[in-house]
């Protein structure tokens, strides 16, 4: 399955694009072929938190098209260990707007659509709605359930990331070819307790799901599908740990039986 | 008549488990306090629906790993 962005061939670049994108399109895997696609990339991001003040703003400075931001929170003091879109000033006011406010001042060209809204089953493929992928950015196992979903109906790529203390994993989700999230976790249960989180944990889970969606959208091969990286900021490991589809998976199974 | 064992290293550490264990008794022969672990076998995931039918061999390397989802 590749990401869909359109024919790069109708983003032209203007100068001061290829100014500001000069030390990536110099890249051989990019190329101005390739800072055409990001510009014609549309990349849902769901969560102005940890995770998503990292992706929301790389997309962003790399020259993503379109990114809508979802989020139905406000900042709050203890957030600002990690969630680093967010200032002091900025307590109080929705996420969502205090990322937009940080993001197009960082790259006026991009166009973010912020939304302050809560993901849920009935709002989610509306939500969605014609990006080329999702990049989860959220903090609680349900909302990566109903993210897993909509990945699968849509057909679009779930890039997952999570941290807990000093560790966190990702993996990249591809609907009829990798495990889903559900394959993996669908045993887990949402618990009850506040997770603490070292700031530069998010920083670098959401950095590799940031690669990922590059990655996805230049069409370059070596992505994480069927990978599971944990790394461990105690012992400063990386893991790799290889991942099946659960025939027997209550969720991407019956998607799979439509496909046939 | 004693148990026959076999050496696995279970999380970095020697462990010395009885033969033919599955990876549910595994789970509780080492008192899992948190069952909310992934279990990774020779580097490759195991599925929980298939905890109670795989089997660990001599020299295996197993991993409980506690997943993360915080954001």
């Amino acid at each position: 399955m590749k990401v869909s962005a359109g024919n790069p061939s109708c983003a032209v670049l203007l100068q001061s694009e290829l100014r500001r994108y000069n030390r990536q399109i110099i890249i051989p895997n990019i190329g101005k072929r390739g800072q055409r696609r990001i510009k014609k990339a549309r990349v849902f991001v769901a969560g102005a938190g940890g995770l998503g003040s990292i992706s929301a703003y790389y997309l962003t400075a790399a020259g993503i098209g379109y990114m809508r931001i979802v989020d139905k929170d406000r900042v709050k003091e203890e957030n600002l260990n990690r969630q680093i879109i967010h200032w002091t000033d900025d307590i109080g006011k929705r996420k969502v707007d205090s990322a937009k406010k940080k993001l197009q001042r960082l790259n006026p060209l991009c166009t973010v659509d912020a939304v302050y809204d809560d993901i849920k089953d009935d709002t989610v493929i509306d939500l969605v709605g014609d990006c080329h992928l999702i990049v989860d950015a959220t903090d609680n196992i349900t909302t990566r359930r109903i993210l897993n979903r909509a990945s699968l109906i849509k057909a679009i790529p779930y890039i997952f990331g999570g941290v807990d203390g000093f560790n966190g994993m990702v993996t990249t989700f591809m609907p009829g070819e990798t495990p889903c999230f559900e394959c993996i976790f669908s045993t887990f249960v949402e618990r009850k307790r506040l997770i603490g989180v070292i700031g530069p944990l998010p920083g670098l889970i959401a950095s590799i799901q940031t690669l990922e969606a590059i990655k996805l959208i230049l069409g370059m091969e070596d992505t994480l599908k069927g990978r599971l990286l944990f790394f461990s900021g105690i012992d400063m490991k990386l893991k790799e740990i290889r991942i099946e589809r659960n025939d027997t998976c209550p969720v991407c199974s019956v998607y799979r039986k439509r496909e046939m | 008549m004693t148990m026959k064992t076999i050496e696995i290293i279970l999380n970095g550490y020697k462990e010395k488990v009885p033969e033919n264990i599955t990876i549910d008794k595994l789970i509780s022969f080492f008192h899992e306090k948190d069952s909310h672990v992934i279990v990774e076998l020779n580097n490759k995931y195991v599925s929980p629906h298939t905890y109670s039918s795989v089997v660990v061999s001599d020299g295996d390397r197993v991993e409980f790993i506690n997943p993360d989802f915080g954001g």
